[in-house]
């Protein structure tokens, strides 16, 4: 900021702010990774031991590796519907001009308004009239509605970046709309569509409560944590949540990175020589 | 030209269509469908405990009449605005740090620290919280510590807004910072350069500026707690029933859908009208 | 006679209810340089994109050496184009972005690369070859622009508005280095642009859009000296309307009958009396004295302004009447007038030099 510009209070209440902000946000994810050392059964601050006995606990529990397998199977599936759905409906919007088209930007912008308690009562009463409440296949289903968006997002600013006049030119110089999408808009939009995929591996891992409704007897790693919240204080949860932790976090941090990086050398390619 | 272009014309249409439909036929099947799905259940009835097809408005006609239903919706409504406001204002001191006072380089960095928690395993976060403020927890035991009653904090309003604030903050900053930090300079100086103090240049240049960002982080924060149910059952405990509590127990509850179809229809509408008021206010400009 | 290489047949193309090009007619002959020129928004570059395949004419035909290209999509046609912003392939070398057409035509490795050889040599930027383009310098990129099209060696090269991203230097080295090519490859150029000195410079004959209509096509030179239209006099700048009836005096003088007095011209027209006319004189073509009595078409005017440019300067005049005039002095000749703004001058000159503008219903069929 330039130096005539003061602030209305000193610099050090703004940083406060800015401290305070951030311990709320991180506070209870470390916590859970130091309790989930913690040899005591009830979390407390006087941390008597060390241990790693939960972790041991959480592998041997055939219910929560049972829960991991759903949940792997259905992020992974999720990924890479939303993804694919995510770069083809903004790559359409970015190439071709069509009746209707707003109106599926709007809809696909959509599902993220709707309360997430109202979307799984939507789509367990849906499920259940085609038969396919409590299967898997309908808790991928509903995680593409959720997850899409942010794919679509994330495409959509990516694709903004390149001029429409590269694959054009493209075909000008012969290369049909398949080779020029292959060699000028997918080498372009490749971070995008890999932080998209990391990002919707990561909302649908987290997911709970279409899971929760949809699924039935078939338990994810969130579901199972709601089990637990509802019951007595168990160690284990810290284990879970730490490994949760960690997994969305480094996708996030991995998605974040990716685009992070294609925006810069987008930005060097801009300067003129 | 006939053939040629026809076949052509043909083509050119598929090629299009393999981009253009995936999206919007997927979300009509299973996005549009269950929604659509959910309101005509609203009519239905139940019937020797089987859900029926019907038109019956025996479902509204209940829910609008029971008295707890309203006494909910407004101490859901009035919980989830104070959360959205408190949330908003706990974040702009932050927001203000990082759009003014850390390098554009360094900006980008903050704000993926931010919002990456959004992401991330909320439930077990409201379990840390538990763990944090419960009897024996962290936060009483220092508070014993240092002579203040040591009795668990759960089940309070600062339980549940703490809940709130894990879930909307993330949301909320990014929204505040984005706003702050896309403030034209330069009128910040021509105020400056006109005898505006700092802050004079807060109130009457950046504020306003900022002004539609700021409003959305409020609206995203309303919604986002107005529809959540975890915080409101772990952290608020009985004390705070809301409507999503409600709509939960009606769901898990087994055969009353239709009910819970009204409830939900309520809520989006109440969402939907909030939203565009707040959008309209948000976007609203001085003179013509 | 032989066929022109490049057919528009009453091409027309519209958006919704509006019609970016209108009732286009025009041929263009192998090795001819074409400039297309008008304000923005006039369709010439639709007209442009039409040719290359980019956009779909809404009627009409588009001939290539008399075959109708119409529906050919625009990876089969071989109008290579030469973008406003290049658009060089960012992910690719300047070796890549040359070899990419050849590539997708599937030419075999040896002969590609021979000529990608060719061509980065020929347009002297061959030490660059394994470069990204990102990192070339303005001119250098251009040349890679041009290098990637003409290696294809097409029949027809379109160059969208291609200078407009250099610096005013830059872009006067590269018409010089645009002619010799043109020349030197005999094929044919039809270049967008909005300047004139670039399209007057550099092409055998000059399209004036404007509107979605082609205002005059002609030789730079018959457009600078004989325009057609009100429109073309203006968008071409330096000249000097009048308008007024025409009228043959008792004398038998034939003029026009202006609110600046009547203004005589030496050719006769195909127009009749008592029709309205409009005539441009260039401002190259007048005199300004601070006597009167030295030319047949003298008006007194005021002297409102004088701008330099370079070795001429223009001086801006106005009529009692209102009429802008607009005169060209060299800067000697006006340190000899040494007049000043506000002060009484006289602009004359030869009613030879007066064009008179096609009156609106004789619009002369070429």
């Amino acid at each position: 900021m330039n130096t005539h510009l003061k602030h209305a209070l000193p610099a050090w209440v703004w940083f406060t702010g800015l401290m305070l902000v951030f311990v709320i946000l991180y506070a209870p994810i470390q916590s859970a990774l130091v309790f989930s050392f913690s040899a005591d059964r009830f979390p407390s601050l006087d941390i008597t031991r060390f241990s790693t006995k939960w972790y041991a606990q959480v592998f041997a529990d055939a219910r929560v590796l049972e829960a991991l397998k759903n949940s792997l199977t259905i992020a992974l599936s999720t990924a890479l519907v939303a993804t694919t759905l995510g770069f083809a409906a903004p790559y359409a919007d970015f190439r071709f001009r069509f009746f209707g088209q707003r109106m599926v930007l709007a809809l696909a912008l959509l599902p993220p308004t709707v309360p997430i308690v109202v979307l799984s009562l939507a789509m367990l009463a849906f499920f259940s009239r085609v038969g396919l409440s409590g299967t898997v296949g309908a808790i991928i289903v509903a995680h593409v509605v959720v997850a899409t968006p942010f794919a679509m997002a994330i495409c959509r600013l990516r694709l903004e970046q390149l001029p429409q006049e590269y694959e054009t030119a493209a075909q000008n110089l012969g290369a049909t709309p398949g080779q020029a999408l292959r060699l000028i808009v997918l080498p372009h939009a490749a971070p995008a569509i890999g932080a998209a995929a990391l990002i919707t591996f990561a909302v649908s891992l987290d997911e709970y409560a279409i899971a929760w409704f949809v699924g039935g007897l078939e338990q994810t790693v969130p579901v199972t944590v709601l089990n637990t919240l509802q019951g007595q204080v168990d160690p284990t949860i810290h284990v879970i949540g730490t490994l949760a932790f960690a997994a969305t976090l480094s996708l996030v941090f991995a998605a974040q990175l990716l685009l992070l990086r294609s925006t810069k050398s987008h930005k060097n390619k801009e300067v003129s020589p | 030209m006939s053939v040629l272009s026809a076949k052509l014309g043909l083509r050119r249409r598929g090629w299009f269509a393999l981009w253009a439909a995936p999206l919007p036929v997927w979300f009509a099947l299973f996005f549009l469908g269950p929604m659509l799905l959910l309101i005509a259940m609203s009519f239905w009835s139940v019937q020797n405990y089987r859900l029926t097809p019907d038109f019956s408005l025996s479902a509204w006609t209940y829910v609008l009449s029971l008295d707890f239903l309203w006494s909910t919706f407004w101490r859901s409504y009035g919980l989830s605005l104070l959360s959205a406001v408190l949330v908003s204002l706990l974040a702009f001191p932050a927001s203000y740090a990082m759009a003014f006072l850390i390098s554009p380089a360094r900006r980008l960095t903050f704000l993926g620290l931010a919002l990456a928690p959004f992401f991330t395993s909320y439930l077990v976060r409201i379990y840390s919280l538990q763990v944090f403020l419960g009897e024996g927890g962290v936060l009483p035991q220092l508070f014993h510590s240092v002579g203040l009653s040591g009795a668990s904090l759960l089940n309070s309003y600062t339980a549940l807004f703490l809940g709130h604030a894990t879930l909307t903050l993330p949301v909320v900053l990014v929204l505040q910072t984005l706003a702050l930090g896309n403030v034209d300079r330069t009128e910040m100086s021509a105020a400056v350069n006109l005898g505006a103090r700092p802050l004079q240049v807060l109130r009457h240049i950046i504020l306003p500026a900022a002004r539609p960002g700021l409003t959305l982080g409020v609206l995203f924060a309303f919604l986002l707690s107005y529809a959540e149910f975890v915080s409101a059952t772990y952290l608020g405990g009985g004390v705070f029933q809301t409507l999503p509590i409600l709509l939960t127990d009606l769901i898990r509850g087994g055969q009353q859908w239709p009910r819970a179809a009204v409830v939900s229809l309520l809520m989006m509408a109440v969402l939907l009208l909030t939203s565009l008021v707040t959008v309209a206010w948000a976007y609203r400009q001085k003179g013509n | 006679m032989t066929q022109p290489l490049l057919e528009l047949h009453n091409l027309n193309k519209s958006y919704g209810t509006f019609a970016a090009v209108k009732d286009i007619d025009l041929s263009v002959d192998a090795g001819e340089f074409l400039a297309i020129m008008g304000p923005s928004g006039c369709g010439k570059t639709t007209t442009l994109r039409m040719m290359a395949g980019l956009e779909e004419p809404t009627r009409g035909d588009i001939r290539l050496e008399g075959q109708q290209i119409n529906d050919l999509p625009v990876w089969q046609r071989e109008t290579p184009l030469v973008w406003q912003n290049l658009a060089l392939f960012p992910y690719m070398t300047v070796r890549e972005n040359v070899e990419f057409g050849l590539r997708m035509k599937k030419v075999p490795a040896p002969e590609r690369q021979r000529r990608c050889a060719e061509w980065l040599d020929r347009l002297g930027i061959a030490g660059f070859a394994d470069r990204n383009v990102a990192k070339l310098s303005g001119g250098q990129r251009q040349r890679v622009a041009l290098a990637r099209s003409l290696v294809l060696q097409p029949k027809v090269l379109l160059l969208d508005e291609p200078l407009s991203a250099l610096d005013a230097h830059m872009s006067i080295r590269m018409q010089g280095e645009l002619k010799r090519l043109q020349r030197e490859l005999g094929i044919t150029f039809v270049y967008v642009t909005h300047s004139h000195s670039e399209a007057f410079s550099l092409a055998d004959r000059v399209v004036i859009m404007n509107a979605g209509r082609i205002e005059q096509l002609g030789t730079p030179q018959d457009i600078f000296l004989r325009p057609r239209s009100r429109f073309v006099a203006q968008f071409v700048g330096g000249i000097s309307l009048f308008s007024g009836m025409l009228k043959t005096t008792k004398e038998g003088k034939i003029g026009i009958d202006s609110a600046d007095g009547l203004l005589q011209i030496a050719d006769p027209a195909s127009a009749q009396s008592g029709t309205r006319c409009d005539l441009a004189v260039r401002a190259d073509r007048i005199n300004v004295t601070t006597q009167p009595g030295w030319g047949t078409n003298e008006v007194p005017c005021t002297l409102m302004s004088e701008e330099f440019a370079g070795a001429v300067v223009n001086l801006h005049l106005e009529t009692a009447a209102g009429t802008g005039i607009v005169a060209q002095l060299q800067q000697r000749d006006l340190e000899r007038l040494s007049a000043r703004a506000g002060q009484q001058v006289y602009a004359s000159w030869h009613p030879e030099d007066g064009v008179l503008l096609g009156a609106p219903a004789l619009k002369a069929v070429a």
